[in-house]
């Protein structure tokens, strides 16, 4: 249904009634239903779009890195829609933080924006230009963790064709230690071996490459650099686990890692390492992209099952889980792009040099995406246990223009923040656990000196609020309430109960929603209570904002 | 888990030992222990979905467990009123009274909402979170179920009882977050929406979100009030759900007639429909089948003119509408000849009369022993919606009304049998509700349609705004323009009230042309004649400043009397003269709207936007195609039509006349027979008897926008065109 929606909406610009009328008859499919997909998804219009239809990032690097001003710049720009047709909206994270600010024109996105040429970039729209296409670096990274080097690539399914000892694969992967990437850190072999098991006429192996958390932005980089690892990894997931089919589910802003993947997968075609027989034995896996209808949402592993099925990105109760009741309630195997590059590279190397990786106690490799307030945001490939005071400092050039540091996020605005004075903890699963946050998908996120804490709280728990499915009580109306909560106390509107509500209202989401989402909404202020408590008290007590940030209607003078 | 369903699995709820078959839920283990976990979006006829989360208890691991949909494994550890789970329990009820009109519809009614009894119980008074800014609306468009959106809390109940239970597929959730919502088929208003009225979705909501729709102010005749179950029983019920039933079970009677007995009046204002259960009636029309005609005798102008009752063989003012059948509220056509029809067991008659309040068009008499049910338009909406009941009405007037239908418009009268036979099974009977548009200007045809109930508006869009170009009841047609020439819509077609049109497909339509072609000249030349008044209006409607016209209503006017104060001495001949011309009363009043000099008499304004035609419940009223509105002989003097003329330029006027007796079939007497009258421009004469009665020229009969065109340009105080 997902692609009968897409193509009505590349032919007519949007959705019609009339078109979703014949679009029920077509497929057999009740019109409610359709209704209720299209109108979920943020990618589907309903109405007729403006001619510049522009998106402006709203979340965490952007919001750093002059995302409010170019907004400013091109609602004065194109206030009262005047003569031009324009619709400026706030988008949720673009996954362009390393290039911050970013934003989207008629789904094209630009980054590295100033508000002069963000609002040129929208005139030429209107002009009817030819927009220029998003730039890319074409020479790609060397990636110290790609086994092949240049050595003939796809050489674990080859040596799987000859030896298929799915028994030795899952005891490598398990003696590795290799954990999801994707943040929740299941272990990998033991996921694959539950879906080997589990009884089910068809099998599906999923990679999850739909990272949409402000921050996170890895994947992108591992799919441009080694999408034969991604891809390998993938293969090998179904040669091991009797899966026939892969989908890889990509968020729809990554038009160009897509066309790699593209390009990829048809050379695997061509070359027989997909298909039905594969290097001519009776083993087979397919494997096709599914592009995500947008929504951090799908990256949910159970709602991006929904997605796929054409159905409301929805989040499942479980149990049961997706190793057992996946795709098509059939048994399926979800990992994330980074982890079926780990695995590659694992099957390839051992499980010993996987161990061997890695430092301060720590093993292991992690890509990282480091963006914010520092000199060279970027994505880098580390050894775990590297030190977030190396990453800073070191890797990303150190925090911008001789600021010092105040708070960075371990992981986006899932893992909340820590205060400068945690800033040698080591990036490793236990030790920032410990340390009340989490390592996560490795989105580092860094705050300079003259930040407001409670600013970049909201900014947060407005993410989630905005990216909420809405299927559960707690998350849909709790984030909402918590956003009304939060704003006030940036507006001077604060009341003397808010604090004891804030904790009745976290428990509530922490305890009974139903996904991940809705458990960490209330995550972000919860650690700017705790480290930053001050800061938060001066607004609400003295309706001061330290920073100067909060309270625009007392002006600067 | 075990998928073993004999296997017994322990489990330990609140300290107590429990056993239950693997598979149960944590909250049927706890509920059939006698511990009761409070919940909004579990009930037992429904799969669980576990979104409200009210039910969550703690099972020992890193989050609460929602109890409807968790099953039960062996060992688990159940506790269902913790202090924090109850903590996390009222904040979610907390959170969703934050947004809750409370006392909501279903307090109010019934006092039974779930989330305010929750609320209730956990003593949360005045929610701390912030109200809800953005409304998220009402929807009063359904008459039987009354939908409130702010009282919805996305339990998720309507929506399984509408797709799972009774597979409708007409509820979804529709949008994203916080902005997420209920909606019918592609969010349309409930009334508009492919809803069959089961009362499913508003038998299954917890609160105030969609509630039953009384209907008071109106009275059903004496007779047995039927039981659910009986009512369950027939076949035109089914699917409908039992508690909604009991909900409206005032709203529909068994009653019992005796032959000869009247059922209803023609001409009586009622609000019930009537649905045949047993025996045969008769329908039939009991006025006089004639008009008003003005006798003109010598042409001299104070010779005594004479109107009286004429059938329309003896004045053939109606060459354009030879209509054989008269067109009337029930599943039949009367013959014009013979006004008068059977009705059998499975007809339905009144439906316009219950659903949009017009007077009953015919009176209805039983032959023979008779059993009807009498319903009110909230069981007339469940039946009109209910699939077996449709399928039932369509084959009736597949089978038997749509020859007379077709036949009744005089431009199909030569429809060969086996053309019609052919459209039997393959025109659509569709519905529309008030104000819902059936087809738009400027989009492509695609179909024909025929008026089956109610009235339809068609209009043009042009400059200064809409104009209306008619009104069709029963027996009209439209989009024939476009289908003929094949460019877009030239029209809009709005349903006034509660419309059933008959749609013919383009391809049937065009094969009709293709077989007859007597049809498609005479449609070809109607086509022709509309084009051209449509571009006469249009002329006028761009040359003429709108402002002040509008304001005075008078540019709705075709043909105005209008008195040049300067010149008129208030003699009054023209008043006396129009008597004269029609026995000796008036249809014009000296008095009226003042425009400069001029005063605008109050006299038939032969409207633009005919007022008067909407709701003739026997479609007696009309334009000519020379602008004058006339009536037609079936008349059954019901004086809707005055009532409804803005400018009070109708008048019914009792004539003496032989009538059927009702209470005795065949027989006749005297009685007096009203009939209604509006100006008929003096049609038999040369000119208006009142402007030739006028003795110093202040009298004329104008059409306004040319009339006021230059006194208009003038002043000039218009803003251009409009």
């Amino acid at each position: 249904m997902i692609d009968e929606l897409r193509s009505i909406q590349q032919q007519f610009g949007y959705l019609p009634a009339d078109q979703l009328h014949e679009l029920a008859a077509k497929i057999q499919v009740p019109l409610s239903q359709i209704h209720a997909v299209a109108s979920f998804y943020p990618h589907f219009h309903l109405t007729p779009p403006a001619q510049a239809e522009v998106r402006v990032c709203a979340d965490m690097a952007c919001h750093l890195r002059g995302g409010p001003d170019l907004k400013r710049g091109l609602d004065q720009a194109f206030r009262g829609g005047g003569p031009e047709d324009v619709a400026v909206r706030d988008v949720s994270c673009l996954g362009r933080c390393d290039q911050a600010p970013a934003l989207s024109i008629n789904d094209r996105i630009y980054s590295n924006l100033d508000e002069h040429r963000g609002v040129a970039l929208v005139r030429d729209v209107l002009s009817g230009r030819k927009l220029p296409a998003e730039k890319h670096d074409h020479h790609r990274a060397p990636v110290a963790s790609d086994p092949y080097n240049g050595s003939p690539q796809y050489s674990m399914v080859r040596q799987f064709i000859e030896n298929p000892d799915w028994s030795g694969v899952i005891a490598t992967l398990k003696s590795a230690g290799l954990r999801g990437m994707g943040g929740a850190g299941f272990p990998t072999g033991s996921k694959w071996e539950i879906v080997r098991n589990a009884p089910g006429k068809e099998k599906y192996i999923v990679c999850n490459a739909d990272e949409s958390e402000p921050g996170t932005i890895k994947d992108r980089f591992i799919m441009e650099n080694v999408p034969y690892l991604v891809i390998e990894g993938m293969i090998m997931a179904g040669l091991v686990t009797g899966a026939r089919r892969g989908i890889l589910y990509i968020r729809h802003e990554y038009e160009r890692p897509r066309e790699i993947l593209q390009e990829e997968i048809d050379r695997c075609y061509r070359e027989g390492l997909l298909g039905p027989n594969i290097l001519g034995s009776s083993l087979a896996f397919d494997l096709e992209i599914f592009v995500s209808p947008g929504g951090y949402i799908c990256g949910e592993e159970s709602a991006l099952l929904e997605a796929i099925e054409g159905k409301r990105a929805e989040p499942r109760n479980k149990p049961p889980f997706p190793g057992t009741n996946g795709l098509w309630n059939q048994p399926t195997a979800i990992n994330n792009v980074e982890t079926f590059t780990f695995a590659t590279a694992i099957l390839f190397r051992g499980a010993e040099w996987f161990k061997a990786q890695g430092t301060n106690g720590a093993f292991g490799m992690k890509f990282v995406g480091i963006s914010g307030d520092v000199n060279r945001p970027g994505i880098f490939e580390v050894p775990m246990g590297t030190k977030y005071s190396q990453l800073i400092y070191e890797y990303a050039g150190g925090i911008l223009g001789d600021r010092k540091l105040l708070a960075y996020a371990p992981s986006g605005p899932s893992s909340g923040y820590l205060p400068a004075s945690m800033v040698d903890l080591p990036l490793d699963w236990t030790a920032v656990a410990a340390a009340g946050s989490m390592v996560g998908s490795g989105a580092i996120v860094v705050c300079a000196e003259g930040r407001c804490m409670l600013d970049m709280a909201l900014n947060a728990v407005r993410f989630y609020r905005n990216e909420s499915c809405g299927k559960c009580v707690p998350c849909r109306v709790g984030s909402q309430k918590l956003v009304e909560m939060l704003t006030g106390w940036t507006e001077g509107r604060s009341l003397s109960t808010d604090l004891q509500l804030l904790d009745e209202l976290s428990h509530a989401l922490k305890q009974t929603s139903i996904c991940g989402l809705g458990q960490v909404v209330p995550v972000p202020i919860v650690s700017v209570l705790k480290h930053f408590g001050e800061v938060v008290d001066e607004h609400l007590t003295n309706r001061r904002c330290p920073a100067g940030v909060c309270f625009p209607q007392r002006g600067t003078a | 888990m075990s998928s073993n369903p004999a296997a017994e699995i322990q489990i330990t709820i609140d300290g107590r030992p429990i056993s239950v078959p693997a598979g149960t839920t944590i909250f049927d283990a706890a509920r059939v222990n006698g511990i009761a976990i409070p919940t909004l979006c579990h009930q037992q006829n429904e799969n669980p979905v576990g979104v409200c989360r009210v039910c969550v208890v703690d099972i020992g691991q890193r989050v609460y467990a929602a109890s409807c949909i968790r099953q039960v494994e062996p060992g688990m550890t159940v506790k269902t009123s913790t202090g924090p789970v109850q903590a996390a329990r009222r904040t979610l009820v907390e959170l969703l009274m934050s947004d809750h009109p409370a006392p909501c519809a279903r307090q109010q009614q019934s006092g039974d909402c779930e989330l305010e009894r929750l609320a209730d119980d956990a003593g949360i008074q005045e929610p701390r979170f912030p109200r809800r800014i953005t409304p998220r609306g009402k929807d009063d468009s359904s008459t039987v179920i009354a939908v409130d959106h702010e009282a919805c809390i996305l339990c998720d109940r309507c929506v399984r009882g509408c797709d799972d239970i009774r597979n409708n597929w007409v509820l979804a959730r529709r949008g994203k977050g916080y902005q997420a919502g209920i909606a019918f088929d592609n969010n349309l208003p409930m009334g508009e929406s492919s809803c069959v009225s089961c009362g499913e979705c508003m038998v299954s909501c917890p609160t105030g979100a969609l509630t039953n729709k009384r209907v008071v102010g109106t009275q059903l005749g004496q007779g047995d009030v039927l039981d659910p179950a009986e009512l369950l029983h027939l076949p035109i019920f089914e699917n409908v759900s039992g508690t909604f039933l009991e909900l409206n079970q005032k709203a529909v009677v068994k009653r019992h007639f005796k032959p000869g007995e009247i059922v209803c009046r023609e001409g009586e204002f009622g609000s019930t429909a009537f649905y045949i259960l047993e025996g045969k009636a008769e329908v039939f029309l009991s006025s006089p089948i004639a008009h008003v005609k003005t006798e003109g005798g010598s042409k001299g102008f104070f010779s005594k003119l004479q109107s009286l009752l004429a059938p329309r063989e003896g004045d053939r003012r109606s060459e354009e509408s030879d209509r054989p059948f008269i067109p009337i509220d029930a599943s039949v056509d009367l013959p014009y000849d013979n006004p008068i029809a059977e009705l059998n067991p499975g007809d339905m008659f009144g439906e316009m009369t219950c659903m949009s309040y017009y007077p009953r068009s015919a009176t209805v008499r039983a032959r023979t022993d008779c059993v009807m049910l009498e319903m009110l338009r909230n069981v007339l909406d469940i039946l009109q919606r209910n699939k077996t009941f449709r399928a039932q009405l369509e084959r009736n007037y597949r089978t038997r009304a749509l020859d007379s239908h077709l036949r009744s418009v005089p431009v199909f009268k030569s429809l060969t049998q086996d053309f019609i036979d052919r459209l039997r099974d393959r025109v659509e009977l569709l519905r529309f509700n008030p104000g819902q548009v059936i087809c738009r200007q400027g989009d492509p045809a695609d179909s024909f349609y025929l008026v089956r109930i109610g009235f339809v508006k068609v209009s043009e869009q042009r400059p200064g705004g809409e104009l209306v170009l008619a009104y069709l009841a029963r027996g009209g047609y439209f989009g024939e323009i476009a289908l003929l020439s094949g460019i877009p819509r030239s029209a809009t077609c709005t349903a006034l009230d509660h419309v059933e049109v008959v749609r013919i497909s383009g391809e049937d339509f065009q094969l009709m042309l293709d077989r007859f072609p007597e049809v498609r000249q005479k449609l070809e030349a109607i086509a022709q004649e509309r084009i051209e008044e449509n571009l006469r209006h249009t002329v006028q409607a761009q040359n003429v400043p709108v402002d002040q016209f509008l304001a005075q209503g008078l540019m709705e006017a075709q043909s105005l009397l209008v008195l040049d104060l300067d010149k008129c001495t208030r003699c009054d001949l023209c008043v006396r003269a129009c008597a004269d011309a029609h026995e000796g009363v008036s249809r014009l009043v000296r008095e009226g709207l003042r425009f400069d000099k001029y005063l605008v008499a109050t006299s038939c304004r032969q409207c633009r936007d005919p007022l008067c035609m909407v709701g003739c419940p026997v479609g007696s009223i009309r334009r000519r195609n020379t602008l004058e509105v006339i009536i037609e002989d079936w008349c059954i003097g019901c004086g809707l039509c005055a009532t409804n003329c803005p400018y009070g330029n109708i008048n019914l006027h009792p004539f003496p006349a032989e009538l059927d007796d009702p209470a005795h079939p065949g027989h006749k007497i005297a009685g007096v027979q009203v009939k209604a009258t509006s100006c008929d421009l003096c049609h038999d004469h040369a000119e208006p008897s009142c402007v030739y009665a006028c003795p110093h020229d202040a009298a004329h009969r104008v059409n306004p926008p040319e009339f006021f065109a230059g006194l208009l340009a003038q002043p000039a105080p218009s803003k251009g065109r409009g």
